[in-house]
């Protein structure tokens, strides 16, 4: 694990892609490649949920007296009040909870790629003064701005998404910031501009994808953050609620019976802490692979 | 030392003139106002209590009428705590949130920085691969999930510590615990990656070759230069751990500023929302200048700018 970066490419011959390359290297940290499988799974859990799970989680069966038992083989997470089978629920939250999670990852790629593009190509008065409104935003705390925001614009899906997005693109927009102050000083740069090409393609052609790698990672940190923040804020009766049905959701309904039905609040917590978990563990092992400036391999 | 937090506290004023301009419309922009929530009030009482707080004026005219009164020290009254004024409620509620937040920010210090020092100096062990392991599960969970499972055992099945509440020091060590859970898991990665990389260090070197025992090493040549990214972090830290304690202010029914601004944004209650806003901002800019002059302290070759 050690040797992993300096170890010689094993085909010397083969081009490799770069996709390729990452994820030969990702195999070599157990713990990212395990994440990296887990987090497969959970998306696809979530995608398969679209089209049905097998035990509704909206059906009830008041006739069975499964109210509220505790996990057996039949509900093997349990039931809740009304006899609904909180594996279904867990499974069908999960829409949600990825969803929430990916969109923001989305929004701070776009907000955050923009401006810290912009902030960085143009370098000088604009992007001191886009800077300091990054400094502002970022010293307002995260859950201040998301309730504020998040309960102003209306409790639902779309508000704390809003919420999500307006607090995660800083990060992104000062990461892309830094990396094309860095990166428009190269030579290519250079080359690019006396072949003609105007500062737009710069950017996207020349630029950006050479600080995929880094954007890539923060992007990782921020779905699980994302995910983390819309528990929380369900879970304080400040984000989505009944009938939208997320793991904030359901664990902020287990918290009620705490002391008699734990299963009800123990079973969304562990799914949202295995995501967050394989995310986290995940983007711990890209930085390794993607991002050349943190060197955790030396020889 | 003294010019910096000079500097610090006037670039203050705009930070905070731009935090209050930003919150005040941002509230007057949605619907909704105070006393909507109340029982079918007819329409003329409404009217009236509207023009008693001054509601009724237009929103440029409030803003200006709140700024003036603020810059006089007048933070306002409460819509829904029946004669009670914000500079009352933010009194009683803020030495709480601080008491709570400063509790867990040693927590998290004391339990942290010691797990990543000796992660890093054990480096590749077990040591190291199960703190490290402890540490990325701990930034994953999420802050009711800690106190659910403290309440469970300590609170539920041992019956050994009380778990609501805020009256005598025992009141204090859930809580305290569970905020400071995830910051000393972030404390702890922080500071093994900071160590690593200044062992690798030439007068590291020198001091082991001197025939320095590896933790004299760590404790006297090491640590002091790997502290200066915690330090960095404690400032935005100790916003989270004051913004933090809104969950754990809930799970524990702590009557902190966290709990007053929940309610106030649900209520609309504006000069609430407003007072706690203003009050956290600018217990961010303290911590932050604190953070700076405690930099110079481990670092004299760092020259800040204000």
């Amino acid at each position: 694990m050690t040797a992993s970066l300096n170890a010689p490419a094993p085909e010397p011959v083969k081009a490799v892609s770069r996709v390729e390359l990452a994820f030969t290297r990702l195999k070599k940290i157990p713990s990212a490649y395990i994440a990296f499988w887990v987090v497969c799974l959970i998306c696809l859990l979530a995608i398969l949920s679209a089209f049905g799970v097998p035990l509704s989680p909206y059906s009830f069966d008041q006739a069975t007296d499964d109210l509220l038992v505790a996990p057996s083989l039949k509900h093997i997470m349990g039931t809740d009040e009304l006899g609904r089978d909180l594996f279904a629920r867990v499974i069908y939250g999960s829409r949600l909870s990825i969803a929430i999670g990916f969109v923001t990852a989305g929004v701070a790629f776009i907000l955050g790629t923009t401006y810290g593009a912009i902030s960085g190509y143009c370098g000088g008065k604009v992007d001191t003064l886009l800077m300091r409104g990054v400094d502002i935003a970022y010293s307002l705390p995260d859950l201040l701005v998301m309730i504020l925001v998040g309960v102003l614009v209306g409790k639902g899906t779309f508000g704390i998404l809003f919420a999500l997005g307006l607090v995660s693109w800083m990060g992104t927009a000062r990461l892309v910031r830094a990396q094309l102050l860095q990166l428009k000083e190269e030579e290519f740069v250079e080359a690019a501009r006396a072949a003609g090409q105007d500062g737009f393609s710069i950017v996207m052609k020349h630029l950006l994808p050479n600080a995929m790698g880094p954007i890539i990672v923060a992007l990782t940190f921020t779905v699980p953050s994302a995910i983390l923040s819309e528990s929380t804020l369900s879970f304080i009766g400040l984000g989505l609620s009944a009938p939208e049905c997320s793991w904030g959701t359901l664990a902020s309904d287990g918290w009620r019976s705490l002391r008699s039905y734990p299963h009800l609040l123990g079973f969304p917590s562990l799914f949202i802490f295995l995501t967050v978990l394989s995310f986290n563990c995940l983007g711990d092992g890209l930085r390794d692979v993607l991002d050349p400036r943190t060197r955790l391999f030396k020889g | 030392m003294l010019a910096l937090l000079i500097k610090r506290m006037l670039t203050a004023i705009p930070v905070l003139l731009v935090v209050a301009t930003l919150t005040f419309f941002l509230m007057r922009l949605v619907p909704g106002g105070p006393f909507d929530a109340d029982k079918n009030l007819p329409p003329a009482i409404v009217a009236n209590l509207n023009a008693k707080y001054q509601l009724d004026k237009p929103v440029a005219q409030q803003y200006v009428t709140y700024l003036s009164r603020v810059v006089r020290g007048d933070l306002g009254i409460s819509y829904k705590y029946l004669n009670r004024t914000v500079r009352d409620i933010l009194g009683e509620a803020m030495p709480v949130s601080i008491q709570l937040g400063f509790t867990a920010l040693v927590l998290a210090v004391l339990i942290g920085v010691p797990l990543g020092t000796i992660a890093a100096v054990n480096r590749g062990s077990w040591i190291d691969v199960t703190a490290m392991f402890l540490s990325t599960a701990g930034i994953s969970v999420p802050g009711f999930v800690i106190g659910a499972f403290l309440i469970f055992i300590f609170g539920v099945w041992l019956k050994v510590l009380p778990v609501a509440l805020w009256e005598t020091p025992w009141h204090m060590v859930l809580p305290s615990l569970t905020l400071a859970f995830s910051p000393a898991a972030y404390l702890a990665r922080l500071t093994r990656a900071s160590v690593l990389e200044v062992l690798e260090k030439d007068w590291v070197r020198t001091a082991r070759s001197k025939g320095l025992s590896r933790w004299a090493t760590v404790m006297k040549h090491t640590l002091r230069n790997a502290l200066v990214p915690v330090v960095t972090v404690l400032g935005p830290l100790t916003a989270i751990l004051i913004t933090g304690s809104f969950v754990v202010e809930y799970l524990y029914a702590i009557p902190g500023m966290g709990r007053f601004f929940v309610t106030a944004v649900t209520n609309r209650d504006y000069d609430l929302i407003m007072g706690t806003t203003l009050v956290f901002a600018a217990l961010l800019i303290v911590t932050n200048a604190i953070v700076d002059v405690a930099y110079q302290i481990l670092d004299p070759r760092m020259k800040v700018e204000g």
